[in-house]
């Protein structure tokens, strides 16, 4: 009972956190069509906003949604300054991956100036813990347990469910189309950008609370985020969300049976294995084209 | 007899001879001009980078390979080169060979998976690939040293020559032994029939695997040759620095380099030489601004990378081809056009 309980919990909690980070990649990837390694980042920059916010005094009730917020826009602004002046470029792939990774180490060694090397904690969003099937768990480990899959499905209904959404959907799908009939296709992918920084935000919120942060505490969300992105397919966003929570109880599972030194070498083995066989991810039925 | 304008490696192999003979010989000059161990070492360094981004180039600029693993090739390079001279005892010029072989056959490892994916997937697969080495290089510590590295491995000696006291002397023209060794074979590939046929793929693969390139043989070929010298490079940088390290796998050498290749401008070889200078030098000049050196470093890759997409090569020949139309305008009777 209790090994069960413990990879289910610890799989949950972890896949939660993927999910949040993968979709905003995904997002990225299928409007734009460009990666973006500046997500890890994202996360961090957004616990770092959430701590300074909280630092002044505010209450967490409304540093929440303010971080998250101040994270869209720099999204959108990251976006505005090293990607969309390189759209229409043959080599983009590539010049957005430099783009972004230097963007990144700007960031990074940013914050690093700003506040410091010395880790900072925020308040979990819910004080105490509990016992479940033999297992002791925060409070704060639940609620993100909730939270995450609600998000992800107003995610989910803003992206079939609304105009606007749809409208997202349709420059990922085809892009003259998109721009023939009339859409602010510019706009759209400021707004995949600021959508998915202000999920990192929130993924970087949640890891806040629970661990201590630091500069680069977002590089290993990232790589992760990355894996999931791979096994579910990066070119949908429900693809990458089951992957996420896969990805998590396998890593629980691993690091309970084989330990935590073996998991990442173990995923990555994984993941080599899972493109071999399946180059367009596990919950892809079939893919236009790879490229 | 027109020459594709902008097209690179259409220069006659004479003119470029010469003009790798002029600047081995100017290279060969500076450590009569810098006397100090600084200064060498910081040349040192800009070769070993260079041969490391200029290996990157063959792949990602001329290939279109996204191999994000490149580096891990290196690091493979400085762990074996550590791992045969210490605890093989393998003599270091032969464990210097050996560690470019075992680089190689990493190289043909990673393109299995490969073969089938495409632009970002190739990304992730071989960015996975790095991480994994990197996590069983860790997890090996009772031979690598984990966290912890290598240290005291053995360096390279050349007769009965002090290699420690002559101020890197020795150490100097090493380094740029490799550098002309590498660029050479490098730029012969490019030029020969096999790097026409790298291109090839890389411009219209449906066209050339109809013309009878095999994809297959074609991109083990250019992950392969590109691997060689990448892995000679780190099992020199592992006798150079008599250490070796985790960090070498680490993101920010791979955005140093990725970005030596792509400042320099892709598929010219010598633009990722040249950036590696300017990068690496530009990088130490500002040591002084500490922690502000990265973000400088970022600041100006993000410029240069939207300002001029085809890097310092494509600014070069902007120049060169303003100071020639200008040439050409003011003698116009002494070159009649050519027809054909």
């Amino acid at each position: 009972m209790g090994a069960s309980a413990e990879i289910l919990f610890g799989g949950l909690f972890q896949g939660s956190l993927y999910a949040m980070m993968a979709v905003g990649l995904a997002l990225v990837w299928t409007t734009i069509g460009v990666f973006n390694f500046s997500h890890g980042v994202f996360m961090m920059l957004g616990a770092y906003l959430a701590w300074q916010f909280l630092d002044i005094g505010l209450p967490l009730p409304v540093v929440l949604p303010l971080a998250v917020v101040a994270m869209a826009a720099i999204g959108w602004l990251l976006q505005a300054s090293v990607v969309r002046p390189l759209i229409g470029r043959p080599n983009i792939v590539l010049v957005v991956v430099i783009t972004t990774l230097a963007a990144a180490s700007l960031i990074e060694n940013g914050v690093l100036e700003l506040w410091g090397p010395r880790s900072k904690q925020i308040p979990p969003l819910l004080e105490g813990n509990t016992t479940i099937g033999g297992v002791g768990v925060s409070l704060h480990q639940i609620a993100i347990i909730v939270i995450t899959p609600i998000i992800l499905a107003a995610l989910w209904l803003f992206l079939n469910r609304t105009r606007l959404g749809l409208a997202l959907r349709a420059v990922a799908q085809n892009e003259d189309a998109s721009l023939l009939v009339g859409l602010n296709v510019t706009a759209l992918y400021g707004l995949a950008f600021a959508i998915a920084a202000a999920l990192a935000a929130l993924a970087g919120i949640f890891l806040g609370g629970y661990r201590f942060m630091s500069p680069v505490m977002g590089a290993d969300p990232l790589l992760k985020a990355l894996i999931v992105v791979v096994f579910g397919g990066i070119s949908s966003i429900s693809g990458p969300i089951f992957a996420a929570y896969l990805i998590g109880f396998f890593e629980a599972a691993s690091n309970y049976y084989f330990g935590l030194y073996w998991t990442p070498a173990l995923l990555f083995a994984v993941l080599i294995l899972t493109l071999m066989v399946r180059p367009e991810g596990m919950f892809v039925r079939s893919s236009r084209s790879l490229a | 007899m027109t020459r594709p304008i902008g097209t690179p490696g259409r220069a006659s192999w004479k003119e470029e001879a010469v003009g790798m003979v002029l600047g081995l010989v100017v290279l060969a000059l500076l450590p009569f001009l810098f006397t100090d161990t600084y200064s060498r070492h910081v040349l040192i360094m800009v070769f070993i980078y260079a041969v490391v981004a200029s290996n990157w180039d063959l792949s990602l600029g001329y290939g279109g390979v996204f191999n994000f693993g490149h580096l891990a090739l290196f690091g493979i390079g400085v762990y074996a080169y550590g791992l045969l001279t210490k605890l093989a005892g393998l003599d270091p010029w032969l464990a210097l060979v050996a560690s470019g072989i075992v680089a190689t056959a990493a190289a043909i490892l990673v393109t299995i998976p490969i073969l089938r994916l495409k632009g970002i997937y190739i990304i992730l697969v071989t960015f996975g690939f790095a991480q994994l080495v990197m996590q069983v290089i860790l997890s090996q510590s009772d031979y690598t040293g984990g966290t912890q590295g290598m240290v005291r491995i053995p360096g390279l000696y050349w007769f009965d020559h002090n290699m420690v006291r002559d101020g890197k002397f020795a150490y100097f023209f090493l380094a740029l032994g490799l550098l002309a060794a590498s660029t050479l074979f490098l730029r012969v590939i490019v030029r020969s029939r096999i790097g026409a046929g790298i291109v090839a793929l890389r411009d219209n693969e449906e066209y050339a695997i109809a013309r009878g390139i095999s994809l297959v043989r074609q991109r083990m070929i250019t992950l392969a040759a590109s691997a060689f010298f990448t892995g000679m490079a780190g099992a020199f940088y592992a006798a150079y620095q008599r250490n070796a390290s985790i960090d070498v796998f680490g993101m920010s050498l791979a955005t140093i380099i990725l970005s030596m290749v792509l400042l320099g401008g892709t598929s010219t070889i010598y633009g990722a030489i040249i950036a590696s200078f300017v990068l690496t030098v530009f990088a130490e000049l500002m040591a002084d601004f500490g922690a502000w050196r990265p973000i400088i470093t970022a600041l100006l890759i993000i410029v240069v990378m939207l300002a001029y997409p085809t890097g310092l090569a494509g600014l070069i020949r902007a120049g060169w081809a303003a100071t020639a139309g200008r040439l050409r305008r003011a003698a116009p009777a002494a070159r009649p056009a050519r027809t054909g």
